[in-house]
C-alpha cells in the first residue's frame, strides 16, 4: 500500500517520538545510578613511598585480601596514592582518596600515613599499618575498642629499638660508645629516644645522636661513626629508613659501619643485621582488615592487631666483610641467618 | 408429579473419599512421624557423642600446645646454678625464645628465688639481676606443684598473656618462669574444624575468651561481646557430658559441647551449626515430607477414581430409578461395571421392563372393559392375554332386545324424561348382563345386543342365554309397572339366536367394538323385532340346544325379513318352574 493518508502519518510520528524519549530518559536514569553504586568496591591505598618500595608489602597484602576472598582487579579496585618519599604530600594524597569515595582507606607504612588518613575524614573507614604504639600516638584510644573509623595493625618495631642497641652491644662487647641514627621529623622519635637512653643507661653505654631525615644526610650519617669510633650504628624504627634498606646497606658496607635496622630488607641487602616487627606478617594483617571492613565489618569493632612476631636477620657476609665474628648468642636469637 | 428425594446430609461420595485417603495417609503418616522422631533422637545421640568426641580432641590440642611449651621451659630447669654468671643457661633461654615463638620472656630463678636470668623479645635482657622473687606467685606456686599456670591477663586491655611457671626436680635447680602470648593458640584453633563450618574456642576458668578463630574477638576483650558464647559455656556446665543447642554470636543455632583443659582450668567448647549438625536427618525428614506429601496425592487421587466407580454407578442408578419412576419405562440404564452393580443396573432394567408391559396391559384392559363384562375383563386381564378378543368363528348365542313403543314415548316426552327412562333401563339390563357373565355389545337407543360364549367361552352358553333374557325380561317388566303408571305406553320384548358367527375386535385404535357378524345375529334381531312385550322369542338352534331345562313354547313359524324360508320360533316361558 503506497498512498498513506497523512492524518495516519501525523499521531503516528509523534508515538515514536515519545518512545525514543522515554527510551532517553530511562539510558539517562540508569548511567548515574551505576555510579552512584558501585558494583567492585574501591580500597584507597595510601602509601609513603613508591610501588618498588613497597612490593614485599603489596604482596603480602594481597595475600591479606585472599584470606577474606577479594582479589584485586577481580572483586576489589585498589585506587593507589604514593607519597614518594615526600611525607609532607601525604595529607593531600589522603584527601584526593576521600574526594574519590573509596570503600576504604589502607593507610600503611608508618604513623605519618595513619596520621594523615586520620586527619582527612572520620567518616571513611581506615585500616592503618604502622610501628608504633598507635595509643601514644593518637591514633587510637584503645587497641581492643579503637572506635570511630580507625583501626589497624601494629608492628613492635618502635618497642624494641633498644633491644637493636643491647644486640649491637652483643656485638661490640668491648664498646661504650654506639651512635644512633634518629629521624626527627618522625613522630615516635622522642619515645624511641627516651627508650634508648633508658636502656644505654642500664648497660653503661654511651649514645651518640645522629639526624637524618633526608637521603643526602646518610653519608654524613656513616662518616660520623667512623669518625666517632663508635661501636656501631643503631637505626631507631623509621618507615623513612626502613624503605631506603638497600642505600643504607651500600653506605654501611662502604664506610665499614656495623649497623642494625628494623627492616630485614636491610640485611638483605648486604647491611649486617636486622631486628623489628615483621611486616609481611603486617600487612598481610592488613589486608585481611581492609577486605572484613569491604564485607560490612565496622572498625570500631576489629581490634587494633599486634604482630606477634618479632624477627631477626643477620647478614654474615656482611659481618665478614666487616672483619666481625658474630658471637652464639646472637646467632642462636636469630630467625635467619643470610650465608 | 413426582417429589425430588431429599438431599442426602452427607454423600456417599465424600465418606467414601475419606475413608479410603486415610486408609492409606494415616498409616503413611504414623510411619513417617515415627521415623523422624526416632531419626532426630539417634541423630541427637550421635551427634552428642561426636561433638565431645571433638571437644576432647580440641582440648587435647590446647592441652598439647601448653604441654609444648612446659616441657621447653623444663629444659631450662635441669641443671643446679652456680655462683658465678651461667653463659650456658643464657644461650639456651635465647635458643628457648628462638624455639618457642609463644614465650615473650623467660625468667630463670634459682633455689634462694632470686633472678638470674632474664631474656625477653621486646625488653631489654638481664643477666644476675638478682632480685627476690621468692614471693612472687608464680614461683611459690611451681615450687609447690612443679608447673604453676598464671591467669590470664589481657595486655593493654587487649591481647591475651600468661605466666607459666616450671620448677625443677630438686629446689637447686630453681625455677623457669615464662610469660606467654596466648595469640598463638589462634594457630592451633583455628586449624580446628567441626564438620563443615564448625569450630572451637577456649574460654578461661572465668568464661573470658582466650582463643577463637576470629582473633579479633579475643583481642577485643569485651565480655558483653562474647556473651552468647559464655551462655552456651554456662548451659553446658550445667548439663555436663551433653551437647546443648543455643545460639552463637551471629545468632545461628549451634549444637555445642565442652572438654575441660585440665592444668590451666579452661575449657574448649566446640560448636557446629545445628542446620549443619542435624543436615542429614533434616535432608531425611524432607525426604518423609516429600514422600508423605505424594503419598497423600496418590491415596487421593486412589481414592477419587475408586470413589467415583462406586459413586458413579451408584448416580446413574439413582438417576435411571428417577427416570422410570417418572414413566419413562422405555429408559435403560446402561452400566458395564461388571460387579454387582451391573447387576442391579440390569435388574432395573428388567423391573422397567416388566413395567411398561404391565403398564400396556393395564391400558388395554381399561379399554376391554368399555365393552366386556367385568367378568370377562378381569379374565383377560388375569390372563394378561386379549387374544381372546381375535377374530375367529364361534357359536355364539346373540341376543337382542328393545323397549316396544319407544319412538312415540320419546317424541312426546320431555327430553328429561326419556333419558330418566333410559337411565334406568340401561342399568336394569347392564346389571342381568354382568350377572350373567354375557358380553354387552352395544346400546343404540332403546335397544342392546348381548352376546353369549364370545370372548369368553361358558359352558351351555343357550340356556345361559335363555335365563339372561329371562332375567332382562322379569327386571324391565318391573320397571314397566313404574313407567305405565306414569303413562308411558311401553313394552319389552327379547329375542335371541345361537350358531355360528364371526367375532372379533373391529374398529381403530380410538374406537373399538367388539362385533358378532353372521346370520345368527340377523336371526336374532329379527325375533326381537318380532317379539311383542313381555315376549322372548329364540330359535330353533338355540330351543335344539336347551332342550328341556327351560319351559319353551313351540310358536307357527315366521315370515322373517330376509329369510326366504319361514323360520320355526320358539318362545320362552316366562314364569314357569322358576
Amino acid at each position: 500500500m503506497r498512498f498513506i493518508p497523512s492524518a495516519f502519518t501525523g499521531p503516528a510520528g509523534r508515538i515514536r517520538r515519545r518512545d525514543f524519549i522515554a527510551l532517553l530518559g530511562a539510558a539517562a536514569w540508569a548511567a548515574p545510578a551505576r555510579a552512584q553504586q558501585p558494583a567492585v568496591p574501591v580500597i584507597g591505598y595510601l602509601g609513603s613511598e613508591s610501588p618498588r618500595a613497597y612490593a614485599s608489602r603489596l604482596v603480602a597484602f594481597r595475600k591479606g585480601l585472599a584470606e577474606v576472598g577479594f582479589a584485586e582487579g577481580r572483586n576489589v579496585v585498589v585506587e593507589f596514592r604514593w607519597g614518594e618519599g615526600q611525607y609532607r604530600s601525604l595529607p593531600t594524597l589522603a584527601m584526593e582518596l576521600v574526594d574519590r569515595q573509596v570503600t576504604v582507606i589502607v593507610a600503611a607504612g608508618g604513623a605519618e600515613v595513619a596520621l594523615a588518613a586520620k586527619a582527612a575524614t572520620a567518616t571513611i573507614p581506615i585500616v592503618f599499618e604502622m610501628g608504633g604504639d598507635p595509643i601514644a600516638l593518637g591514633v587510637v584510644d584503645s587497641l581492643s575498642r579503637p572506635g570511630g573509623n580507625l583501626t589497624g595493625v601494629s608492628s613492635l618495631s618502635v618497642e624494641v629499638s633498644r633491644k637493636r642497641l643491647e644486640f649491637m652491644r652483643e656485638l661490640r662487647p668491648k664498646t661504650d660508645l654506639f651512635a644512633v641514627a634518629v629521624n626527627p621529623t618522625s613522630p615516635t622519635s622522642e619515645s624511641q629516644l627516651k627508650n634508648l637512653h633508658a636502656a644505654a643507661g642500664s648497660l653503661g653505654l654511651q649514645l651518640r645522636l645522629l639526624n637524618a631525615s633526608s637521603e643526602q644526610e646518610f653519608d654524613a650519617v656513616f662518616a660520623a661513626v667512623n669518625q666517632m669510633q663508635a661501636g656501631g650504628l643503631v637505626f631507631t624504627s623509621d618507615p623513612y629508613f626502613a624503605y631506603r634498606s638497600p642505600q643504607l646497606a651500600v653506605l654501611a658496607a662502604s664506610h665499614g659501619v656495623p649497623a642494625i635496622t628494623q627492616s630485614r630488607d636491610f640485611p638483605m641487602a648486604g647491611g649486617l643485621m636486622s631486628y623489628g616487627g615483621d611486616f609481611e606478617q603486617s600487612h598481610r594483617h592488613t589486608g585481611n582488615y581492609a577486605g572484613r571492613i569491604i564485607k560490612g565489618e565496622k572498625p570500631s569493632a576489629l581490634p587494633v592487631q599486634r604482630v606477634t612476631k618479632v624477627e631477626m636477620f643477620i647478614n654474615l657476609k656482611a659481618a665478614n666483610a666487616l672483619g666481625m665474628t658474630l658471637p652464639p648468642s646472637l646467632l642462636s636469637s636469630a630467625d635467619v641467618v643470610i650465608e | 408429579m413426582h417429589n425430588p428425594p431429599v438431599a442426602p446430609r452427607t454423600s456417599l461420595f465424600k465418606k467414601y473419599f475419606l475413608a479410603l485417603f486415610a486408609a492409606v495417609v494415616v498409616p503413611l503418616a504414623i510411619a513417617g512421624g515415627s521415623e523422624a522422631w526416632f531419626g532426630y533422637h539417634d541423630r541427637r545421640e550421635t551427634l552428642n557423642d561426636l561433638l565431645e568426641a571433638e571437644a576432647r580432641s580440641a582440648a587435647s590440642k590446647i592441652q598439647d600446645f601448653m604441654d609444648g611449651i612446659r616441657d621447653q621451659l623444663g629444659w631450662t630447669v635441669q641443671l643446679p646454678w652456680s655462683d658465678s654468671a651461667d653463659d650456658r643457661r643464657r644461650l639456651d633461654a635465647l635458643r628457648l625464645l628462638r624455639q618457642v615463638p609463644a614465650v615473650m620472656s623467660l625468667s630463670l630463678v634459682d633455689a634462694a628465688g632470686k633472678e638470674r636470668l632474664f631474656v625477653s623479645r621486646i625488653g631489654l635482657n638481664r643477666v644476675e639481676d638478682g632480685d627476690d622473687h621468692s614471693n612472687d606467685p608464680a614461683v611459690r606456686g611451681a615450687r609447690s606443684d612443679r608447673v604453676w599456670y598464671g591467669p590470664v591477663k589481657f595486655l593493654d586491655g587487649s591481647e591475651p598473656f600468661m605466666t607459666i611457671a616450671v620448677a625443677g626436680n630438686r629446689s637447686a635447680v630453681g625455677v623457669a618462669v615464662a610469660e606467654i602470648n596466648l595469640k598463638f593458640i589462634w594457630d592451633v584453633i583455628s586449624a580446628i574444624r567441626v564438620g563443615q563450618t564448625g569450630e572451637a574456642f577456649v574460654l578461661d576458668q572465668l568464661g573470658r575468651l582466650v582463643a577463637h578463630p576470629d582473633i579479633s574477638l579475643v583481642l577485643r576483650a569485651d565480655e558483653a561481646a562474647t556473651r552468647p558464647l559464655q551462655a552456651l559455656w554456662a548451659a553446658i556446665i550445667t548439663r555436663p557430658g551433653e551437647a546443648v543447642t543455643g545460639p552463637d554470636l551471629s545468632g545461628k543455632m549451634v549444637l555445642a559441647a565442652m572438654a575441660p583443659i585440665p592444668g590451666v582450668d579452661w575449657s574448649v567448647v566446640v560448636k557446629q551449626p545445628v542446620a549443619e549438625a542435624f543436615g542429614p536427618i533434616y535432608a531425611a525428614l524432607w525426604r518423609t515430607a516429600a514422600l508423605l506429601v505424594a503419598g497423600a496425592v496418590l491415596a487421593a487421587l486412589l481414592a477419587y477414581w475408586l470413589t467415583r466407580r462406586i459413586v458413579g454407578p451408584i448416580r446413574l442408578l439413582e438417576l435411571g430409578v428417577a427416570r422410570i419412576g417418572a414413566g419413562h419405562f422405555d429408559h435403560r440404564i446402561s452400566l458395564a461395571t461388571g460387579d454387582e452393580l451391573e447387576r442391579l443396573a440390569s435388574r432395573f432394567n428388567e423391573m422397567a421392563g416388566e413395567l411398561a408391559v404391565s403398564q400396556e396391559r393395564s391400558e388395554r384392559i381399561s379399554r376391554l372393559r368399555r365393552f366386556l363384562a367385568p367378568q370377562v375383563a378381569e379374565l383377560v386381564d388375569r390372563t394378561g392375554d386379549d387374544s381372546v378378543l381375535d377374530g375367529r368363528r364361534v357359536e355364539v348365542v346373540v341376543v337382542f332386545c328393545d323397549l316396544r313403543g319407544f319412538t312415540p314415548f320419546s317424541a312426546q316426552s320431555e327430553p328429561e324424561t326419556v333419558m330418566a327412562v333410559l337411565g334406568e333401563y340401561y342399568h336394569a339390563l347392564e346389571s342381568v348382563v354382568s350377572a350373567h357373565g354375557a358380553t354387552l355389545l352395544s346400546f343404540s337407543g332403546d335397544g342392546a345386543m348381548v352376546l353369549v360364549n364370545a370372548p369368553v367361552a361358558c359352558p351351555d352358553p343357550a340356556l345361559r342365554a335363555v335365563n339372561m333374557a329371562r332375567d332382562m325380561q322379569m327386571s324391565v317388566q318391573r320397571l314397566l309397572v313404574g313407567w305405565r303408571a306414569q303413562g308411558h305406553r311401553l313394552g319389552f320384548g327379547v329375542g335371541l339366536a345361537m350358531g355360528l358367527a364371526t367375532v372379533g375386535r373391529i374398529g381403530s385404535e380410538g374406537r373399538l367394538d367388539y362385533a358378532a357378524i353372521g346370520n345368527v345375529t340377523n336371526l336374532a334381531s329379527r325375533l326381537c323385532s318380532s317379539a311383542e312385550d313381555s315376549e322372548i322369542l329364540i330359535d330353533r338352534v338355540a330351543a335344539g340346544a336347551v332342550g328341556t331345562n327351560a319351559p319353551l313354547v313351540e310358536l307357527d313359524a315366521r315370515v322373517l325379513k330376509g329369510f326366504d324360508q319361514p323360520v320355526p320360533v320358539f318362545a320362552v316361558v316366562i314364569g314357569v318352574g322358576q
